[in-house]
């Protein structure tokens, strides 16, 4: 289970977000969904473990993330979380594998066969030893999904996957992200502005910044 | 990379020129106290009479050098004469007294009993696939010329034992072997007295001899008495200054090789910090990102190293097999690099500390304001 207790970010004294509580169960799903600037991709970073909350706490099956020395919050991120970047943060000079292979190396899992299988999954199996800087927005995408899930991790953490995406690419990409979390028993954490998601995919819960639901 | 392959080429090849040179020159040397021989140069006398990679300053009457063997400041004096080599190893006139100065052993065969017998030294036997009973014809000259005493070829009695010292690369043979070759005296035995030899290398009684001996002979004789030790030292002197300035620039190659070092480094963070920023994201701790900065600096360092110590071994290699010089003066004994290694320790040490910067550079990188920033 995730819980999310009185969550508090400010920056230089001004309060970007306040009273961010939520529980979300293994294998459930929550949509964040708010305006643009109201702080959604630094909620999702403070949930990873990449951004430290002013106050407040976070608790992955009772482990309370924050009071974790950092090189151990590195280690439960590789280890238990998957995060798709907005702008995928691939590393462009490596391939496909290789950038699937770096988060099956710091999972820990170095299962092979997991990799190749996801590559098929998302229809990049031949393309492999492509650098990532001569794919397209749509592969680099793709590519940014199966890195997530390389590592087979337990929440899977989206920030806007569909905001460069038309409409038919949006419904392959969602549903893939659904499928591979599924697959890999994992609770899906959405964050997005984008409401064609809502018509793809039914959540257990949804988080509208700002609201209590 | 290359800067550091450069520099520690040069260190390399410096420090072996200089430990192996001192080394052999030192091992070269039976502790003999002072040579007497031609007028002319001093060192030019100790390097022809115990180093064997000079001309000789000229010749003296054996009939001196028996005299000054007697004189009662030498405990021990032997005479040589030189003038002829085979395939560049030289052949040396001696008596057989001369083996005792290096503790010369024969492994095969036996010391000659008559003129135009030999004995060879380890290297020349090896060299040259001279055996016991083969026979070999002198080339006039101490380098190979071509013009050779056809008409009286010596024959090997003895090969020697491996001593580590230029009696290796030398051909053994007797007084009456050389003049019977280069004399025009029918009956050697009975002409000895007017004959000639090289030089005298001598030993004294008391080493307080030193002051006064070398004035006697200098002063009072048409030869030179020239102290071994007291020449090689001023050759060191002369060489060592041109050895330091080598040494400052490589220091200076090496020095700006680890400044090459620091800033690719850094530079390649300035370039890679989103790629770093990644890797934390993924998961990678700050002490993993450490360790990888760390591990491809030393990498780079290491390597450079490493090949510039193996070039520097192969130029090395390469001046003493091309040269005459290095074929006569070094004992190819590599027992002294030990500074070597000292001194590639010392490097890696300091591009260690030079890889810190880069590493703590990318230790205390921000992930979120490097991702946000990109």
């Amino acid at each position: 289970m995730l819980i999310c207790e009185n969550l508090l970010f400010s920056i230089d004294g001004q309060k970007l977000f306040s009273n961010i509580n939520f529980n979300i169960e293994t294998e459930k799903d929550l949509l964040i969904t708010g305006p643009s600037g109201i702080g959604k991709t630094t909620l999702l970073s403070i949930l990873c473990g990449l951004q430290r909350p002013t106050d407040g706490n976070i608790l992955y099956n009772e482990i309370n993330l924050y009071k974790l020395v950092e090189n151990k919050i590195d280690e439960f991120r590789g280890k238990q979380l998957g995060i798709v970047f907005q702008n995928f943060n691939l590393i462009n000079a490596f391939t496909i594998k290789q950038n699937l292979q770096l988060a099956n190396t710091a999972s820990g899992t170095e299962d092979y066969d997991h990799l190749y299988n996801l590559l098929q999954r998302v229809g990049l199996a031949d393309k492999s030893h492509i650098k990532v800087s001569k794919l397209s927005i749509g592969e680099k995408q793709r590519v940014a999904v199966a890195r997530a899930f390389a590592g087979k991790p337990k929440w899977v953490f989206c920030d806007e996957p569909t905001s460069s995406l038309d409409d038919k690419n949006t419904d392959i990409i969602i549903n893939l992200i659904k499928e591979e979390s599924l697959r890999c028993k994992a609770s899906l954490i959405l964050i997005t502005h984008d409401k064609r998601i809502q018509s793809i995919l039914n959540f257990d819960q949804i988080l509208k910044l700002g609201e209590k639901i | 990379m290359l800067l550091m392959i450069l520099g520690m080429t040069i260190i390399t090849v410096s420090i072996l020129v200089n430990q192996i040179t001192k080394d052999t020159f030192n091992k070269n040397n039976p502790n003999l106290d002072v040579i007497v021989g031609a007028k002319g140069s001093p060192l030019q006398l100790v390097l022809s009479s115990i180093h064997h990679i000079d001309i000789p300053t000229g010749n003296i009457s054996y009939k001196n050098a028996k005299n000054i063997i007697k004189h009662p400041a030498i405990k021990f004096g032997v005479p040589i004469s030189l003038g002829d080599n085979f395939q560049n190893f030289r052949i040396v006139g001696t008596e057989k007294k001369f083996f005792k100065l290096y503790n010369a052993q024969i492994e095969t065969g036996s010391i000659w009993r008559k003129p135009m017998q030999s004995v060879i030294g380890f290297n020349v036997a090896n060299s040259t696939k001279l055996k016991i009973d083969k026979f070999f014809v002198g080339s006039h000259g101490l380098i190979d010329t071509g013009d050779v005493h056809a008409e009286q070829p010596y024959k090997v009695v003895g090969v020697l034992k491996k001593t580590g010292t230029i009696l290796d690369n030398l051909i053994i043979t007797s007084l009456d072997s050389v003049w019977l070759l280069h004399s025009n005296k029918s009956d050697i035995k009975n002409s000895r007295d007017s004959l000639e030899v090289t030089a005298l290398l001598l030993k004294y009684k008391n080493k307080t001899s030193a002051f006064s001996f070398p004035r006697l002979i200098n002063r009072n004789t048409n030869m030179q008495a020239a102290s071994p030790n007291l020449e090689i030292s001023k050759l060191f002197k002369l060489t060592g200054e041109a050895h330091k300035a080598i040494n400052y620039l490589s220091i200076l190659i090496v020095s700006l090789s680890f400044a090459g070092i620091l800033f690719t480094l850094l530079n390649n963070i300035s370039e890679r910090r989103y790629d770093l920023a990644i890797l934390r994201t993924l998961g990678f701790s700050k002490e993993k990102i450490f360790s990888i900065i760390l591990i491809e600096g030393m990498t780079i360092s290491f390597l450079g190293s490493f090949i510039g110590l193996i070039f520097g071994g192969i130029v090395y290699k390469s001046i003493e097999y091309f040269s005459l010089l290095g074929k006569n003066i070094i004992a190819g004994q590599f027992e002294l690099i030990y500074e070597l290694f000292v001194v590639w320790f010392i490097i890696l040490i300091i591009s260690f500390v030079a890889c810190l910067v880069p590493c703590i550079k990318a230790y205390k990188q921000n992930i979120r304001s490097t991702l946000l920033n990109n």
